[in-house]
């Protein structure tokens, strides 16, 4: 058995899992608040035309 | 003699008839106490279809691989001559392919709702962490001497507690072990209400159990549902690529649901289509489990070993809420860390009634579906990450 290849693949894998986790976390957290922001922005506007 | 020559009596043996216990046991435990039924029963049906001597519907080699299926064209002749069955046919076409499982995944994804997730993407890293049961329970099985390393990642993945990319992995890389793994896998997966409770109570307070949470994170817009499948596809295609036919099926699956305007195939796609589809792949797993491949030292393993991936898998994601806590200002209940086990919605529910017992006032369904469904992506993601090292 390749230890070495072992070490690599239960490390390796668990960390590049996290990695990828977490890359998708900051994506979803980005797409969310870029959305939120452009929606009051404008609810900002709307209400401003409103006046 | 009085037609005797036929029966198959004759080939009887006391494996075929402990095969038939398990099948019964499998059926009785899905009728009787209701445990994953749609998949229990015709994996029993299954059992007993292919331990009952010259039967012919799944055709084995002598090494306990099942018959190769020729050629379309020859498919209709094969099974004629009795070289291969019908159930060889589904196998091939159906399981070893990659299909059923794949679009399993989508009627999932079709019946999924990702609000929680997106409404706290920290449930992403409780999804992540919620995998550690599998690499753990992959480095004992590669001790244990027992499994090669194809075969121990299969063996680990089943802590993921998600069937597809449990199946699609066992297909792809150690497809002589998919019989025991979906069994053992399923099986679990209806029993995460017996074997959670124990590691959650273990691993908290009282107090920490009666966290409360208040109902709603946020309120979610469309946009935001319908963006989310896409994004997450592109991003995890471009990172893990060898998860894209699970992750691109669970997100299409999903898309079809969140546009809002193919209800029709939403509902198709979560409805009778994955219900044929997972009765498919019940008979099938079934039948791959005759008495000279299931009775082996090998499958005890499995199950012994499953139990633990379950049991890391449960502290790993409850571990990592408790960590969260120590930075947020906002605590959360750590029980919902737990559900990123996956098994999809059972461990959800086990934290529901576990925060209500210790809190009558919380309600953490919606917030352990967060890390619920990030662990099924997580899941993909692992499946996609052995494939890309051991293929």
């Amino acid at each position: 058995m390749d230890w070495n290849l072992v070490a690599k693949i239960a490390g390796g894998g668990f960390g590049l899992t996290i990695l990828v986790l977490v890359i998708l976390s900051l994506v979803a957290w980005v797409v969310g608040l870029v959305i939120q922001k452009t929606r009051s922005e404008r609810k900002e506007d709307s209400s401003k035309g409103n006046k | 003699m009085f037609g005797l020559y036929e029966s198959a009596f004759g080939a009887l043996s006391w494996q075929h008839g402990l095969m038939f216990v398990i099948g019964g046991l499998l059926i009785y435990l899905g009728i009787a106490k209701k445990m994953e039924p749609v998949l229990l029963v015709p994996i029993g049906i299954g059992i007993f279809m292919v331990n009952l001597p010259l039967g012919g519907l799944m055709i084995y080699t002598p090494d306990g691989f099942p018959a190769e299926v020729g050629t379309v064209g020859e498919l209709i002749k094969s099974i004629g001559e009795g070289k291969i069955g019908l159930l060889n046919v589904l196998y091939t076409y159906g399981i070893k392919s990659g299909i059923i499982p794949l679009l399993i995944f989508l009627g999932v994804g079709a019946m999924t709702d990702f609000t929680p997730t997106i409404a706290r993407p920290i449930s992403f890293l409780f999804g992540a962490v919620a995998q550690v049961g599998v690499f753990i329970v992959f480095l004992i099985a590669i001790l244990s001497g027992m499994f090669t390393l194809n075969e121990a990642a299969c063996v680990g993945i089943i802590g993921g507690s998600d069937g597809p990319p449990t199946v699609y992995l066992t297909a792809a890389l150690a497809p002589q072990l998919l019989g025991p793994i979906t069994l053992v896998a399923y099986a679990y997966m209806s029993l995460v209400p017996i074997i959670q409770p124990p590691i959650i109570k273990l691993l908290t307070t009282k107090k920490e159990r009666a966290i409360y949470m208040k109902p709603q994170v946020r309120q979610v817009s469309k946009l935001e549902v319908i963006l989310f499948p896409i994004i997450i596809f592109i991003v995890a295609a471009l990172l893990v690529p060898k998860s894209v036919p699970l992750i691109g099926m669970f997100m299409f699956g999903n898309l079809l649901r969140a546009s809002g305007v193919t209800d029709r195939l939403a509902q198709s796609a979560g409805g009778v289509f994955i219900d044929v589809l997972t009765f498919l792949l019940g008979i099938t797993v079934g039948a791959l489990m005759p008495a000279m491949v299931f009775l082996k030292p090998q499958t005890l393993a499995i199950i012994g070993l499953a139990i633990v991936a379950f049991a890391c898998s449960t502290a790993g994601g409850l571990l990592a809420a408790k960590f969260a806590n120590l930075f947020l200002k906002e605590k959360i209940n750590p029980m919902i860390g737990a559900a990123g086990v996956s098994a999809i919605p059972m461990s959800a529910r086990v934290v529901q009634k576990m925060g209500q017992e210790a809190n009558p006032r919380n309600f953490l369904l919606m917030h352990a579906m967060g890390p619920n469904m990030a662990g099924a992506i997580a899941t993909s993601v692992v499946a996609g990450i052995f494939l890309g090292m051991l293929m």
